[in-house]
């Protein structure tokens, strides 16, 4: 409490007079509202001319590395070339059996069998050669970070931001860099997507270590070990469960890259057969296409989900020996009849019908869509954009929006604030007047002093002084880079999504919770929409919503809210027994007990899952702009196709800013219901 | 218009290098040459002719799948060699990087006739009586309006990273539309699709060769005949105020090679110079590869037999 | 081994503060103030934690020495202070004459693989690895072979009573067997000093009196010297040769089971006994009195001096004139008032 005030009112106040300011000396101070061009510092060109510097520089190093990394790969390549499909697939199966039983077992049946029908085959060992390389030096890189910042507990905090930034500059914004110090080909790719797939090993070693029980670690002290000793031979295989749920994280991360590192190309993997039949908006064989990579990540990830299991046990090998060699027979009596694998194209009617049914659904639907699409845009999308005094014309709205209007949608705002205030909750009635005010200006073209005002302020509630302080500085440099527009427009769009998600998610996480038979259908669909590439979304939601801020809005709502709905749910249904007990003793009703007792206890999972689907709405946000947004992921792309690698570097740094900033003033949030509830 | 001036340039440096023609040495004929294969059908198609020209002359070929735009660097350092089908309208600065440092030479015109305009499915014509001619468009703005443009008519423009050319013209025009960036190829196509299929107003940035110009009927407006005045002189065309009052500057399609090609493969940098590919040849390809499902080798290597007197005197006069 | 007159352990003036810049702002109090508590309160004002104040004891050699007190008292903080798995904050503790604070890292680790063991609350049992091998670790980073450590791990384990368990995980185990493995664990090395942070605390009554009884056992044979933290009295009272209670960091009253319960220093460690039969854990040698300047009745109910006052009372039920107490031999040491033995018994029941 300052002055009588709770720092939540008082930083809202702050923020409050600050936009008040700015709105009153709109007229007279012009650079209040744009920041003038001429205070911009050529930051994109310094950091280009620098990055280019070190380039040249670290090329040797890299090239070198390039070379080395070409032998295991072309190896794996050549191996899982050469193989005949017969073999590969009983080896899957076998491995399955292994694992996991019948079950196992056929999913990797099903699966590869799919793969192979689809005529994918040789394009999806070609990815799965990428995927072999590049996770082992993930992994490797990830636990060597981690168990640095286990070690070393004064990295431990810049270790986490490297992380971050590893997992939110947008992968496109360092390709081009990448390109200049690999050179062409796989490795890059193979990079790419090992710099992504790190963090989450090494955060995930580094739970795992910190997790170990103090006694543990204390024993294998008392016991006499070195400190080598301790780490490999108890903490490390003491943390392997958490940490087996790294390696199986990263797994799917570096197969989720695989699209974008074949931007690149030099490699005939699937990820090129996305984007060529991408490129055709063939909606059919793309889904085929992806269709590959969802069964790649769905056996992957449930072979290597085993491993995170506690007392797993293993099926009977002999039958798993049977199978491998009912695999080579037939490999071996068939060797000169199978043909290219390639060829097999049977499921291209499939695909066929796919297109054909996109194109009947648009067509018959036209209107229904159409009215769908320009209802958001209309009242929700552009409101929010340009604000209400722009966004309400005759033909939007059906009037004109005036400036008696404005003074009357403020005087509403003010009364409703007052009344608020009044009876005691002064901090919502200045939220309320400050929302009033943005919507009225619209989020694009809002003052930068209020923007640096507003993110501060709420830092500081959310964080304290140091939080505040980087928030500020952090905002500042995207404002003297000159991206400052742009990045207004990247929060807008991806503000507005996460917004959705966060109503829409919420809910049905919520309906998931209370029933199980909603969860088993939620859950597939969750599942599909992670692992999918992204790209393939687009073509459908082109095709029915055209190019533009609608279709982007909905995709990067299509990848997001997928956290949303699991953190939701797991929250709520979380609830310890004791409490529902509690609960149930004294009488509440079902509703009574989501309402009191599980929604309050879950807020902060809650929040963790809305601050994923903060992340994850900005890693969407690049992909968007396929589809033609005008944000940040636009200027990425430009940066990518000039080869530009400071306005790259800047875009991509100035979007890592943004979803950095969130993510600490949420996860502050976070923090602190958790420390209210005492956990 | 920076990137216009570049190319003229390389163009006069381009010519005067291919004035030489003549037998030559093969070279390293067990390196294998490496043609990068970009995105698009059309490309595919270049490239493999290109290819099998180089194996009829006795060289290996290697292809190695490439993002257009990512290509040059790798072009530069030897690790691709060649690359067969640039498109001056959308290329990078990288690439002007790359020539005036000497790393990339570039091998001549491809003579691929082809063309960029303002286009539009033809059953938008209907819509908008009048179409082709772009005064039509004055009047029929609205009709292509959407939320976003409001009250403007909608133009789907180039992805951002290939230029503005439409909302140049619209704007030299001072036509009632806004530019919209596609973000990419395949938008570009949903676009016309959707519209093909829901009869809906559509206007578009395109170009030819390309298959969905057949695919969906594309039509092109026809705009004021492009000269040189256009794009430098206001007082030039329709618009008195305005430069690019007029059609789209004719598009370059020509070919470019790592630096070292010629000394390791001269006869091979001399197939590669002189080799030409008309819109002719090239289109009813594409059609049997996007439209009829073929594989780029089978539609390739039947092309090759039905003409092979088209290209073989390229491989004869660099070989023989 | 160190002759008799140098302690097993000792600690003086030991000091264990947490917080930033504990070093420094624990030398500039002790520069400041005299007494312990004063420099205490400076550094709670500085927002530290003093969780251990100025700890003075001695441990002998073969002695069985019980840190007592609640939680939060600081008895765990000490114990790993002198253990160094805390690197104490001030003072000196010596092992054998050794003072390990300023003792290097490698001297640690060798320190830890001859002279030191130690048994957790939770056991920390290493939960990848089966009984044997958690047995046989210690062994293990010495690098003696593995046909070697197993055999002596086997001996151990047969020790604690857990023969034909070998092979188990610690997750297959129940705590009372668990706690088995982690003493054979700490036993593995021969250690001659033999820390036990409350090992019974986490077990069944049932199971831990049966365990303190067998750990009795192993003490007799082995006779290590031995610090045995407890949060429960009469595991102190029942185990311990000498008792230091602590509160809040300091340590309170240090003597045997008899001194604390006859004579609490304060109201603290009066708490603590007032549940506890006082009568079989006093002696008669407690509340005895001068032979010489007492007379005593004719009655000789046959006391001795280590006779525990529950005993000495039932045979006195019916006099009340003092009696003559003998020692082992049947020589007078001393004379005891029947009304005496009575009150000592009843000191809480009065108030």
């Amino acid at each position: 409490m300052i002055g009588g005030l709770t720092r939540g009112s008082l930083a809202a106040l702050i923020a409050l007079a600050v936009g008040i300011l700015c709105l009153l000396l709109e007229s007279g101070a012009p650079w209040l509202t744009v920041f003038p061009k001429n205070w911009v510092l050529p930051a994109t060109d310094i950091v280009g001319e620098g990055t280019k510097t070190l380039l040249l520089w670290l090329k040797p190093a890299a090239r070198l590395f390039s070379t080395l990394m070409s032998y295991p790969m072309t190896g794996a390549n050549w191996l899982l070339a050469s193989i005949p499909w017969p073999f590969l697939i009983a080896s899957a199966v076998a491995l399955g059996w292994r694992l996991g039983g019948v079950k196992m077992a056929a999913m990797a049946a099903i699966g590869l069998g799919l793969v192979l029908l689809s005529g994918y085959w040789p394009e999806g060992m070609n990815t799965l050669a990428l995927v072999a390389v590049s996770v082992p030096l993930a992994l490797v890189a990830g636990a060597a970070i981690g168990i640095l910042a286990n070690e070393y507990p004064r990295v431990r905090e810049p270790v986490q931001a490297l992380l971050d930034i590893m997992q939110t500059v947008p992968t496109f914004a360092y390709l081009t860099p990448l390109l200049v110090l690999f050179g062409f080909g796989p490795v890059v790719g193979l990079i790419a997507s090992a710099i992504y797939a790190a963090p989450p090993m090494a955060r995930n070693v580094l739970l795992g270590l910190q997790r170990v029980e103090a006694e543990v670690k204390e024993a294998a002290v008392m016991s006499g070990g070195t400190r080598m000793q301790q780490l490999f031979q108890v903490e490390l295989p003491a943390a392997r469960l958490q940490i087996m749920v790294g390696v199986n994280q990263c797994l799917m991360a570096a197969l989720s890259m695989v699209i974008i590192a074949a931007v690149i190309g030099g490699f005939q993997d699937i990820g090129w057969e996305v984007l060529l039949t991408m490129r055709k908006a063939q909606f059919g064989a793309a889904m085929m296409a992806g269709m590959v990579i969802v069964i790649f990540a769905i056996l992957i990830d449930r072979m290597s989900g085993t491993l995170a299991e506690d007392r797993r046990q293993f099926w009977d090998g002999r039958i798993s020996i049977g199978i491998l060699i009912v695999g080579l027979v037939i490999s071996l009596s068939f060797l000169s009849t199978m043909g290219d694998p390639g060829s097999y194209q049977v499921l291209d009617p499939v695909a066929d019908w796919l297109d054909a049914w996109l194109t009947s659904f648009t067509t018959a639907n036209a209107a229904l869509l159409t009215a769908l699409k320009n209802g958001i845009l209309f009242y929700v999308l552009l409101p929010l954009r340009i604000g209400l005094d722009q966004a309400i014309l005759p033909f939007t709205w059906g009037f004109q929006w005036t400036t008696g209007m404005s003074l009357g949608f403020f005087a509403v705002s003010g009364v409703l604030a007052a009344t608020l205030a009044l009876s005691g909750r002064l901090t919502q009635g200045l939220v309320l007047l400050i929302l009033a005010g943005i919507l009225e200006t619209g989020v694009s073209q809002l003052p930068w002093p209020f923007v640096l005002a507003a993110v501060g302020a709420l830092s500081w509630v959310a964080g304290g002084r140091r939080l505040m302080l980087l928030s500020v500085v952090l905002l500042s440099t995207i404002l003297f880079s000159g991206l400052w527009e742009r990045a207004l427009l990247s929060l807008y769009l991806s503000g507005a999504a996460v917004f959705a998600c966060a109503l829409l998610g919420g809910a049905i996480g919520l309906i998931s919770a209370v029933s199980p038979l909603a969860w088993r259908v939620v859950r597939p669909i969750c599942d599909m929409l992670q692992t999918i590439p992204l790209f393939v979304f687009l073509i459908p939601v082109l095709m029915v919503f055209q190019i533009g801020e609608f279709s982007a809005f909905l995709a990067i709502i299509a990848y997001a809210i997928v956290p949303m709905i699991r953190y939701t749910r797991q929250g709520l249904i979380d609830t310890p027994d004791e409490m529902m007990e509690g609960a149930i003793a004294s009488g509440a009703t079902t509703w009574q007990i989501l309402k009191d007792v599980r929604a309050p206890y879950a807020a902060p999972t809650i929040l963790l899952g809305l601050n994923q689907t903060i992340l994850y709405a900005f890693a969407m946000l690049v992909i968007a702009a396929l589809i033609g947004t005008t944000g940040l992921g636009q200027s990425i792309y430009l940066a990518l196709g000039q080869a530009d690698v400071g306005l790259g570097i800047s875009a991509g740094a100035a979007m890592a800013i943004l979803a950095l900033i969130s993510d600490r003033i949420v996860q502050g949030f976070a923090e602190e219901r958790k420390k209210a509830l005492g956990l | 218009m920076m990137k216009l001036a570049t190319f003229t340039s390389v163009l006069g440096a381009a010519s005067l290098a291919a004035g030489v023609a003549g037998a030559a040495d093969l070279g390293a004929v067990d390196k294998p040459i490496k043609l990068a294969v970009n995105e698009w059908t059309g490309q595919h198609v270049t490239t493999h002719i290109a290819g099998e020209m180089l194996k009829a002359a006795g060289y290996n070929v290697e292809y190695v799948t490439a993002g257009m735009m990512n290509q040059f660097q790798a072009i530069a350092d030897g690790e691709i060699h060649a690359t067969l089908e640039i498109w001056s309208s959308n290329v990078s600065d990288e690439y002007a990087n790359k020539i005036s440092e000497g790393t990339i030479v570039e091998l001549g015109d491809l003579e691929l006739d082809a063309k960029e305009g303002i286009a539009y499915p033809a059953h938008v014509a209907e819509l908008c009586p009048g179409l082709p001619a772009w005064e039509a468009l004055k009047n029929c703005a609205p009709l292509f309006a959407s939320a976003e443009t409001l009250p403007a008519g909608r133009l789907v423009d180039y992805p951002a990273d290939w230029g503005t050319p439409g909302a140049d013209r619209m704007t030299g025009l001072e036509l009632p539309f806004k530019a919209v960036p596609a973000g990419s190829e395949g938008a570009l196509i949903a676009e016309l699709r959707a519209s093909t299929e829901r009869k809906t107003p559509l206007l578009v940035t395109f170009w030819q060769p390309h298959w969905a110009m057949s695919a969906y009927d594309v039509k092109f407006v026809d705009l004021p005949v492009g000269e040189d005045a256009c794009f430098n002189d206001p007082a030039w065309g329709p618009n008195p105020n305005a430069v690019n009052d007029c059609d789209f500057a004719p598009s370059r399609i020509f070919k470019a090679a790592w630096s070292g090609t010629a000394e390791t493969w001269p006869a091979a940098f001399e197939i590669l110079t002189n080799y030409t590919l008309a819109v002719e040849h090239q289109q009813p390809m594409m059609g049997a590869i996007d439209v009829d499902g073929g594989s780029v080798e089978e539609v390739v290597a039947a092309w090759m037999a039905a003409n092979e007197d088209s290209w073989r005197p390229v491989v004869d006069a660099a070989t023989k | 081994m160190s002759g008799s007159d140098t302690p097993a352990i000792s600690c003086q003036n030991v000091w264990q503060v947490f917080g930033n810049n504990a070093d420094s702002a624990l030398k500039e109090a002790l520069s400041r103030h005299q007494d312990p508590e004063e420099a205490a309160k400076e550094l709670r004002a500085k927002g530290l934690i003093p969780a251990v104040q100025d700890a003075n004891f001695e441990v002998k050699e073969g002695e069985l020495f019980v840190i007592m007190g609640l939680s939060g008292s600081g008895k765990s903080t000490l114990i790993r202070c002198i253990s160094h798995l805390l690197h104490a904050t001030g003072g000196e503790i010596r092992i054998e004459g050794e003072d390990i604070v300023s003792a290097s890292k490698a001297r640690l680790i060798e320190l830890r693989r001859k002279t030191l063991g130690m048994v957790f609350q939770h056991f920390g049992l290493f939960p990848h690895m089966t009984v044997l091998d958690n047995v046989a670790y210690p062994l293990r980073v010495q690098g003696v072979k593995k046909k070697e450590r197993q055999a002596k791990a086997r001996e151990v384990i047969e020790l604690v009573g857990l023969a034909g368990r070998e092979d188990h995980y610690p997750r297959e185990l129940s705590g009372g067997q668990r706690q088995r493995v982690g003493i054979a664990r700490s036993l593995v090395t021969d250690c001659s000093v033999w820390f036990l942070d409350e090992p019974f605390s986490a077990l069944d009554p049932l199971i831990r009196r049966q365990l303190q009884d067998e750990f009795l056992d192993i003490q007799a044979k082995l006779k290590t010297t031995i610090v045995f933290i407890t949060h429960d009295i009469n595991e102190a009272l029942k185990l311990a040769d000498r008792i230091a209670i602590m509160r809040d960091g300091k340590i309170v009253q240090i003597g045997t089971p008899a001194d604390i319960v006859l004579n609490p220093v304060d109201d603290y460690v009066r708490e603590f006994s007032k549940d506890v039969a006082k009568g079989r854990h006093a002696n008669v040698a407690s509340v005895m009195q001068d032979a010489a300047h007492n007379p005593y009745g004719a009655d000789d109910p046959g006391l001795r001096q280590d006779m525990t006052l529950d005993a000495a009372l039932a045979r006195c039920m019916d006099l009340y004139d003092p009696v003559p107490v003998r020692d082992g031999a049947g020589e007078l040491v001393g004379v005891v008032n029947p009304a005496d033995l009575a009150a000592a018994l009843q000191v809480e029941g009065a108030e």
